[in-house]
């Protein structure tokens, strides 16, 4: 479903290069719960951002679902993410002035689907992320597990091929982290969505079925286990 | 749903939204209350002017505007007055005998226009006689002809009623003549300019003295205003060796300061919709640069540039559609308030009595004004939010979510 090959990602500001990945080889395939792990500075992001479309890669090229991403205009990659990508934020990024049920809708309404859809929909995602109580309200007035899991559902509301998370659990107590991972879990092995993540959370790398270990822009392990 | 989170994001910041919505709103308050104070001056000058010295038409013989002659007397006088007074257009029509004068009491000198008016037909056209400190419009007088000066002239004379005074010129054969008045009443316009310069005697008496039977000026006023050119060509048709001109012709001034006041306004909002657009530049970049992170997300997820540009804009288009009504309620309720009860401006009565302006002011103002500056108001905000809108649409969202 998601295979990048030979990519490499300079970042050029004029007076100094950084080179975030030097040929990067990967292959995700459907259902899979991946971890892409590896220290601060590792080229992790880079990695998943490249992946999600959001950076566009130096070299190499990146298919996703068959479509090679780095051959679309601006507008067509964002569309593509709108309709085969889910996302989660490290820092949650839920839209503030928008309730729970809101967020969750939101990328349904930008994807132009119907009423009866949207609501159904909403119901059945915020009851996975257990937060059928909690529709109504804001951001600002839930727990930063409980965004996390609103964020989960929004990533999910699209319908996506796979969801990326950015270090979801890195603003998250034990708690709500073993929440979080069991609800992602769960909707892997009941529903086969495909999850992939970067982190440095042990907690994480402890519960993901395949740990690609990212240093110095390039892989040095793939395990799965 | 672009709609509703535009709406919602302008009450995240309320302080700063109300500032912008206060400060558009007092854009438009602004512009209407100087549109209305300028056109309610600008009535009230050329009201004044009409009502004081001008009337709508003044009807002359060819040369006497050129030459001031003594003997350039209307030709025909009555004939002209007695279609005038048939007219049932006319309101009123008064036939002065206007000599320039040398006048003179024992505490002063000055020159001065006699006007030697009939008391009642130029009470029908002018108000000098509302204008009387004891109300004696040239009735009450033994012996001595009577005489109304004004109280700027009764200062400079040192005159007072009752006061003696003389006032010479020369008459038709071009001999001295004098003429000696006793002060009636003093009047006092609100053109101490036109007071300075102006006198009134009873037309007989002035006459008489001068020896000029007949008149210089025919002045009239009609009952519709709009009227008046309409007028006017009806009577160079009837009487075309006369000269007839129009307020507009007799006191081009007047026209000239209307022309003037509309290119101050002009200026002014200018500068206003300037004021605004900065002032809604800075709030909506200041957004913009303040939501990175999040506008970055709504890219990264899915949410296309366009749509992006529009929330901009129709926060910002949600802005004026608040200030709109209350910048525009606010000012109709304060035009309509002082517009009854006037703006009280008595500290600054001398200066604006030199422009023949009194001292209380009604603005006033065409309902259009109304809709011009909300349309105004919205282009600008509009307008000024693009460049906020389009910094936004340069936010690369990778750079935005990991540094933002």
């Amino acid at each position: 479903m998601i295979k990048v090959t030979d990519i490499h990602k300079t970042y050029d500001d004029g007076k100094v290069q950084v080179h975030a990945l030097r040929g990067v080889d990967v292959e995700i395939k459907e259902g899979e719960f991946t971890a892409i792990v590896g220290p601060s500075g590792s080229g992790k992001t880079t990695l998943l951002n490249v992946i999600g479309g959001l950076d566009t890669p130096t070299l190499g090229s990146v298919s996703i679902s068959g479509t090679d991403i780095a051959n679309l205009s601006e507008n067509e990659l964002i569309d593509f993410r709108l309709n085969h990508i889910g996302f989660v934020f490290q820092s949650y990024n839920l839209i503030p002035v928008l309730t729970a049920k809101e967020n969750v809708e939101f990328l349904m309404l930008l994807q132009k689907r119907d009423e009866a859809e949207r609501n159904e929909r909403i119901t059945k995602l915020l009851k996975a992320v257990g937060l059928e109580d909690q529709i109504n309200k804001k951001p600002n007035e839930m727990s930063g597990g409980q965004q996390q899991r609103v964020a989960v559902a929004r990533a999910l509301a699209s319908k996506p091929d796979f969801v990326l998370a950015d270090e979801p659990t890195a603003n998250l107590d034990s708690k709500s982290t073993a929440n979080l991972l069991d609800i992602m879990l769960k909707l892997n092995e009941e529903e086969n969505i495909t999850f992939v993540f970067s982190t440095h959370d042990q907690r994480v790398i402890d519960r993901a079925k395949r740990v690609i270990t990212v240093e110095d822009g390039k892989i040095l392990s793939d395990v799965t286990k | 749903m672009i709609f509703k989170i535009a709406f919602k994001n302008i009450w995240r910041n309320k302080l700063r939204s109300w500032t912008v919505i206060i400060a558009i709103a007092l854009g438009i308050f602004g512009g209407l209350a100087v549109i209305s104070t300028a056109t309610g001056l600008s009535d009230m000058r050329q009201r004044n002017a009409i009502k004081t010295y001008v009337s709508h038409v003044q009807i002359h013989d060819s040369n006497y505007l050129k030459y001031s002659g003594l003997k350039d007397l209307i030709a025909s006088e009555e004939k002209v007055m007695s279609y005038i007074q048939e007219s049932d257009q006319v309101e009123g029509v008064s036939a002065r005998l206007r000599i320039e004068s040398f006048i003179q009491s024992a505490g002063g000198t000055s020159g001065v226009v006699l006007n030697g008016i009939d008391p009642e037909a130029e009470k029908q056209v002018t108000n000098i006689a509302e204008m009387l400190q004891e109300g004696n419009y040239l009735a009450d007088f033994k012996r001595k002809p009577p005489i109304l000066i004004s109280k700027k002239l009764s200062t400079k004379l040192n005159a007072k009623i009752k006061t003696t005074i003389q006032c010479s010129f020369t008459d038709i054969n071009g001999q001295p003549a004098t003429g000696v008045f006793k002060v009636v009443d003093i009047f006092t316009t609100s053109n101490s300019m036109y007071d300075e310069m102006n006198a009134f005697v009873r037309l007989e008496d002035l006459q008489s003295i001068s020896r000029l039977y007949g008149s210089h000026e025919i002045a009239l006023t009609l009952k519709d205003e709009e009227l008046v050119e309409q007028y006017r060509e009806e009577l160079m048709a009837k009487f075309p060796g006369l000269h007839i001109a129009s307020w507009r012709g007799i006191a081009p001034g007047l026209g000239y300061a209307d022309k003037m006041m509309d290119l101050v306004m002009t200026i002014f909002l200018v500068i206003i919709m300037l004021a605004l657009a900065f002032g809604i530049v800075n709030t909506m970049l200041m957004a913009v640069l303040e939501r990175k992170k999040e506008l970055g997300m709504l890219i990264s997820v899915g949410m296309n540039k366009r749509k992006v540009f529009w929330m901009i804009v129709w926060e910002s288009i949600f802005l004026a559609l608040i200030a709109g009504p209350l910048g525009i309620v606010t000012s109709y309720l304060a035009i309509q308030f002082f517009g009854k009860y006037g703006i009280d401006l008595s500290f600054a009565a001398a200066g604006l009595r030199s422009v023949g302006l009194e001292s209380i002011i009604y603005p006033t103002i065409d309902s259009y004004y109304y809709i011009v500056i909300s349309v105004l108001v919205i282009i600008t905000a509009i307008l000024s939010c693009i460049y906020p809108a389009l910094k936004a649409l340069k936010l690369n969202p990778s750079e935005t979510l990991r540094t933002a």
